[in-house]
Order: structure tokens, then C-alpha cells, then sequence
């Protein structure tokens, strides 16, 4: 706990160091996009690697990659959505009230990016693509339901920053996109290092208490969640925009396709590598 | 347009597929498969998909009640039957 404080302590300096008006890059955004120019990077593109995407032409990949921008940056509206409320929850709780100094920042940058996420999605698309997960409610052991809460914001940032350090070096793309992942990537970098070290201190905290059912339950609730969110990155309605024939039936190909599935371990395996590391995974999953 | 029995019948498919422990005699219609966690949370994302298919229009998931997904008799009931889900 000593560390995670210590850790609480200078990430707050540099929040504070670095705090930013998001509505000052929004407003030098142009008032339309050029459609000749790549959004998302090509081998992130959900349907690089099959034969669809081989057999467009170069504008429709454009205008594919596109659609897949408006795609990622709506998980992470819906993603930081969840997130807000979970960290709103735990603002100035007994016992971690330690965190709150940190918290402040974290609730403070997550809604800043939401802002120009959707600022993206609505000035350019005229639409954020619908959240399409449930939670229910349910039963869990002590300390559980926290563990998840931050185990489950961690896995999501560590894939989404691994595509925004990429984008935001990739010349390929247009300006605005590049920024974007630029400026998410300067938050979570200190979110990253925030969440790593208090799943750590959760796990240890609670993990050899539970009972072997509830730890084999959070492992595989983990590794389950894992694979969800990737499913998230290959959106039906996504292809539907693109007018593609059997858009449900396109992404069922897609997320099995061997490409695709070799650019998901390969995005994740700083990630995996760290729950293993951790003793939270038994083995990394296949995904 | 497939027959209420036909719906039926690829809904349990889906849950036993999706589950892959559970053997086809032990569900019936009636089955909680939220309340047994036969279908998890994170499998609902799955199951909306799967539901648009067979419906052929979107699901707006704000405007889901809840117990929609309870057991194959609430979500036929919902999503094909007189309540048309949401």
C-alpha cells in the first residue's frame, strides 16, 4: 500500500503538471475531413488479412478505415462511460481514501477524452455507435467485485493504448486521428501505470482468501472479458455502413481469421504478459 | 421469416453453444440462464448480435427491460412475440 501511495502521490504531480483544455485542439479541427486519407492504420483495420478487404478498392478501404476510427474511439466513449462511474463510486471510500488524490485526475482525464472522442464522432460521422453490453447484477466475494472493476479497466487501456502509440506515429494518417491517439496516449500512459500496480495490490490483497470456486471464476471471467472486448473491435454495423453483404456473418470471419487473430496476441501480449506475471492468469489465454 | 419453432430451437442452440458444458436435455425454455449463469454478461454482446440477425432490425440497448434475457420463453416473448423487446 505504501508503494501504490508513493505511486499516487507522483502521478498527481505530473496530472497536475500537464492538465489540459481539451477544447483548445477541437478548435483548430477542420469542418470536414479529407476522405482520401487513412484514419485507422491499415493492420488495424478489423478485416486486414481477408479476402473482402483485399478485394476493395483503395478509397473504400479509406472510407473503411474511417468508419473503424469512429468505431474505436465509440468503445472508448462507452468504455470511459463505465469507468467514470465506477471511479465516482470509489472517490473517498473507507479505507481508500489514499487513492482519491489520483482519483480526482483519472475521472478529469477520462471525461476530457470523451469530449473529444465524440467531438470526432458526431462532427464527422453524426454518430456514436451504440454500447451494446449488460452488466447484471450479482453476488461476489470480498474484495472481488473491486479486483474486476480494475482488472477489466486495465486489460481494455492496455489494448487501446497499444493502438494509440502506433496511430499517433503512423504518417500515414490524417492529422486529426494522429492528435487524437496522441493526446489519449499522454493520459493513459500514467492510467497504465496506476492500474498495473493497484490490480497487483488488489489481487494480493484479496486472492489467497477466496475460496479455489471464486478464483478459478475470476480467472476465467477475466480471460472471457478479455476476448469480449476484442469481439467489440469488429462491429456489424461497421460493415453495414460499409454496405457489405452479411455483415454478422463477415464478422464471425473476421474475428476467426488467423491475421486477425495473431494481431490480437500480439496487441495484448504486454498485457497477458503482466497478469500472468502477476500470478493473476494461470497461462496466457488464446484469443 | 422463421417459425416460432424454428426461433426456439437456434435460441437454444446459441445458449448451448455458447455455454459448451451444457447438455441439450438439461435446458428447457424455462431454464434462468442468468439467474444458473448459463450465459454471462459479457456473452449478451453475442446474444444481441445474434438476435439482430434473427430479427432483421437493431436493438437499441438503452431501452432493454430487465429480466429480457431470463430464460428462451422472456426472450422469444420480447423479441418476437407481442412486447417486440424494448
Amino acid at each position: 500500500m505504501a508503494e501504490l501511495k508513493r505511486t499516487v502521490e507522483r502521478l498527481s504531480e505530473i496530472s497536475r503538471k500537464e492538465f489540459a483544455d481539451p477544447y483548445t485542439a477541437l478548435r483548430d479541427w477542420p469542418e470536414r475531413l479529407d476522405p482520401d486519407q487513412w484514419f485507422t492504420s491499415p493492420e488495424f483495420i478489423s478485416l486486414c488479412g481477408t479476402e473482402e478487404y483485399e478485394r476493395l478498392a483503395q478509397t473504400e478501404k479509406k472510407r473503411l478505415s474511417f468508419l473503424e476510427a469512429v468505431n474505436f474511439y465509440s468503445l472508448n466513449i462507452h468504455g470511459e462511460k463505465s469507468l467514470i462511474e465506477g471511479l465516482a463510486r470509489r472517490l473517498y471510500r473507507k479505507d481508500d481514501e489514499d487513492l482519491a488524490p489520483y482519483l480526482h485526475h483519472f475521472l478529469d482525464e477520462e471525461n476530457k477524452h470523451m469530449i473529444y472522442f465524440a467531438a470526432f464522432c458526431e462532427r464527422y460521422a453524426g454518430k456514436i455507435y451504440p454500447d451494446k453490453k449488460l452488466a447484471f447484477p450479482r453476488d461476489y466475494a470480498d474484495g472481488e467485485e473491486d479486483f474486476l472493476f480494475f482488472a477489466k479497466v486495465l486489460v481494455f487501456e492496455e489494448i487501446v493504448d497499444v493502438y494509440n502509440v502506433r496511430m499517433s506515429q503512423d504518417a500515414k494518417l490524417d492529422a486529426v486521428a494522429r492528435q487524437i491517439n496522441a493526446m489519449h496516449h499522454r493520459d493513459e500512459a500514467r492510467h497504465l501505470v496506476f492500474g498495473r500496480q493497484v490490480v497487483k495490490e488488489l489481487f494480493q490483497r484479496h486472492a489467497s482468501k477466496w475460496p479455489r470456486e471464486v478464483l478459478d471464476g475470476v480467472r476465467s471471467y477475466l480471460c472471457d472479458y478479455i476476448v469480449a472486448t476484442w469481439r467489440e473491435y469488429y462491429n456489424a454495423d461497421v460493415y453495414r455502413d460499409m454496405a457489405f453483404d452479411d455483415p454478422r456473418g463477415l464478422q464471425l470471419k473476421a474475428f476467426s481469421h488467423p491475421v486477425q487473430k495473431r494481431q490480437r496476441q500480439t496487441v495484448s501480449a504486454g498485457c497477458l504478459r503482466f497478469l500472468v506475471d502477476s500470478g493473476i492468469l494461470p497461462e496466457e489465454p488464446t484469443l | 421469416m422463421k417459425t416460432e419453432t424454428e426461433v426456439r430451437r437456434a435460441l437454444r442452440e446459441w445458449v448451448i453453444r455458447t455455454n459448451g458444458k451444457i447438455a441439450a436435455d438439461a435446458l428447457t425454455d424455462r431454464t434462468p440462464i442468468i439467474e444458473q449463469r448459463i450465459v454471462t454478461s459479457l456473452q449478451i454482446t453475442d446474444l444481441l448480435l445474434f438476435l439482430e440477425e434473427l430479427t432483421g432490425r437493431a436493438i437499441d440497448v438503452e431501452k432493454l427491460k430487465p429480466g429480457i434475457f431470463r430464460d428462451i420463453d422472456a426472450i422469444y416473448e420480447n423479441f418476437f412475440g407481442k412486447a417486440d423487446g424494448v
